[in-house]
């Protein structure tokens, strides 16, 4: 649960914050049912985040996973911001300029924005996702119908919050660590055509899509296959034996 | 067409929970009862959703048929909501968004201009960036899907293959209510969930944090803006680990988990705080503020399997605090009341995990 608590806190500087401003309410905040809210909740929500048995109980049913939303309880935007508060009351004009100024640079140091994560680029459309995604699977889709397609990697998050009209034989699990032959098969640099059309025919897919670079040894005619469209890097190959429903 | 779905997106995520929550505006805080409206009645048509879909996963309705029923009950709460409004106009209190003055000095004015600013910015991020998710492939997924095949987690989110009822993700069924919000704007889901979401869930949430302030800062209104400054700022720089509540705040906006985190969980100390109040004057409690409470903890099953526990646990703690701080150990009935819903859910919940 050590470990859990570290991983959530990061470099520890905002819950250190949250620390002080627990103990500043506790030393300074009279009224009785902030206390109880905002100094006595969060303690025993920690006391009980760090208690093995209760910890132990939790593991058993839940896993170990999700502990960390434990500390969610804890309201430490409210704390901190109302104790940064509370002191500035206490304090007047100039020094209680100087004072709150001195507090947020405090904060914005001690954190990190949370638009600084590199996970973060321009959205390309309304929808959010790659417009790679929205094009290749606009070209494919077939009204009323489902179709099965097999996409490199950076295609798996998007094209099922795009459209369910796109089925895949892999998803986001060959991310989270679960092998699939066919994955690896479509990111390898060369592809051996009798087995990428082996495993294809056995995933009833009715599309490959492929990057333009990856080198394909045989001929994919000769296992029905066509270019279907080519956009964005990708090549769209689509399995003329399989009924599309068009 | 974009102005019509946006239209009813503002119809469905504004003007129908401001209404529902006309029940509750006389339990709310004095000022500010048209955000507690807003937020209750949205907490009011979460609980509702609730009760009305998870059955109807569980014995595999069609999840058109589910719109229907939904849409029946939020026609129902906004007929009684308005009867109860009009028919009790003098003993219901008077909306008001704001009565105290909450700008006295150019300082004041300084802050909520930062303040707006800060929110303007981050809606405008919300919209204009997109992040790399990978929970979002199974959530958005499974509203995308939802609306596409008529079926509630009967499909594996991530393939698109059939699979038997997944129960257990069905128990919390948050993606299914964003894809409710889809088939009847005609907004793609992943567009609702994106986009139109954020926008409405972050607004209210800081909504919620407006009304938190002021309860906390009665007698120094002039502060409040300060104090939504700096809570701007914990949820902007909370990004030191991927795990925060602030950075689900601003990075996985319309799962359930960001919405448990952000809403529910601070609702609950509004809620708690108003009636650690009552218990302080020695008021009687009111029987709708527990009603309230029962709602939110219900709504909390909505957004994550795991609120069922969180919740209750939440509430616990600030019950057993309050019992033994002011010696009213009958509080713990009602509180213990509120949990039996939580705890139907969770027992639910590993009967079919």
């Amino acid at each position: 649960m050590v470990e859990i608590f570290q991983n959530y806190v990061g470099t520890g500087m905002i819950v250190a914050l949250f620390l002080v401003a627990l103990v500043y309410l506790f030393l300074c905040e009279k009224d009785k049912n902030k206390r109880i809210l905002f100094v006595y909740t969060p303690v025993i929500v920690l006391l009980l985040f760090f208690n093995p048995l209760f910890y132990r109980i939790f593991y058993e049913i839940l896993g170990s996973e999700i502990y960390f939303r434990i500390i969610w309880l804890l309201p430490l935007a409210v704390v901190v911001a109302y104790a940064v508060v509370h002191m500035c009351v206490r304090l007047q004009g100039k020094v209680r300029t100087g004072f709150a100024l001195i507090c947020a640079v405090v904060l914005i140091l001690s954190g990190k924005l949370v638009y600084s994560s590199p996970l973060y680029s321009p959205a390309e459309n309304t929808y959010h996702v790659p417009q790679k995604v929205v094009d290749i699977c606009d070209a494919i889709e077939v009204e009323g119908r489902e179709v099965m397609a097999a996409f490199p990697t950076e295609f798996l998050l998007y094209v099922r919050q795009y459209t369910q009209g796109v089925c895949m034989p892999y998803g986001r699990t060959v991310l989270m660590g679960y092998y699939d032959d066919f994955h690896g098969l479509i990111m390898s640099e060369e592809i051996q055509v009798e087995e990428l059309a082996q495993m294809a025919k056995a995933s009833k897919c009715h599309y490959v899509i492929l990057p333009e670079k990856t080198v394909l040894i045989g001929d994919m005619e000769a296992f029905d296959y066509e270019v279907f469209d080519s956009m964005h890097g990708y090549v769209i190959y689509v399995d003329n034996s399989i009924y599309r429903g068009l | 067409m974009l102005a019509v779905q946006i239209l009813i997106l503002a119809i469905l995520l504004l003007a129908v929970p401001s209404v529902v929550g006309l029940f509750f505006v006389n339990i709310g805080p004095r000022d500010g009862k048209l955000p507690f409206a807003w937020i209750s009645g949205q907490i009011l048509l979460w609980a509702g959703f609730q009760c009305i879909c998870v059955p109807m996963i569980l014995s595999q309705q069609k999840f058109s048929r589910l719109c229907l029923f939904f849409g029946i009950y939020i026609g129902i709460m906004v007929a009684a909501a308005l009867l109860y409004y009009f028919l009790r106009g003098r003993k219901v209190a008077p909306l008001r968004l704001v009565s105290e003055k909450a700008i006295r000095k150019k300082s004041d004015l300084i802050c909520w201009i930062v303040f707006g600013v800060l929110l303007v910015f981050q809606l405008v991020m919300a919209v204009c960036m997109a992040y790399e998710e990978g929970d979002d492939a199974y959530y958005v997924a499974m509203s995308t899907g939802t609306v596409g095949s008529d079926l509630m987690y009967d499909k594996i989110p991530y393939t698109g293959g059939y699979t038997g009822l997944d129960a257990r993700h069905g128990l919390a069924p948050f993606p299914i209510w964003v894809a409710f919000l889809a088939k009847l704007s005609g907004m793609p889901a992943v567009t609702v969930a994106q986009i139109a979401l954020p926008m409405v869930l972050i607004v209210m949430t800081y909504v919620l944090y407006y009304l938190i302030g002021k309860m906390l800062l009665k007698g120094h209104g002039s502060m409040l803006g300060l104090f939504m400054v700096f809570v701007e700022l914990m949820v902007l720089f909370g990004g030191y680990s991927v795990y925060t509540a602030e950075n689900f705040l601003l990075v996985r906006t319309a799962q359930g988990k960001s919405v448990i985190a952000n809403l529910i969980f601070p609702f609950m100390f509004l809620l708690m705080y108003l009636l650690l109040e009552k218990v302080q004057k020695g008021e009687k409690l009111k029987g709708k503020l527990w009603v309230l409470v029962a709602f939110t903890m219900l709504s909390g099953c909505l957004c994550s399997t795991l609120g069922t526990l969180l919740t209750c646990l939440l509430l616990a703690v600030v019950g057993g605090c309050t019992a033994v701080c002011y010696r009213r150990w009958k509080l713990l009935i009602p509180m213990a009341t509120c949990c039996l819903i939580p705890v139907g859910f969770a027992a639910l919940y590993l009967l079919v995990g």
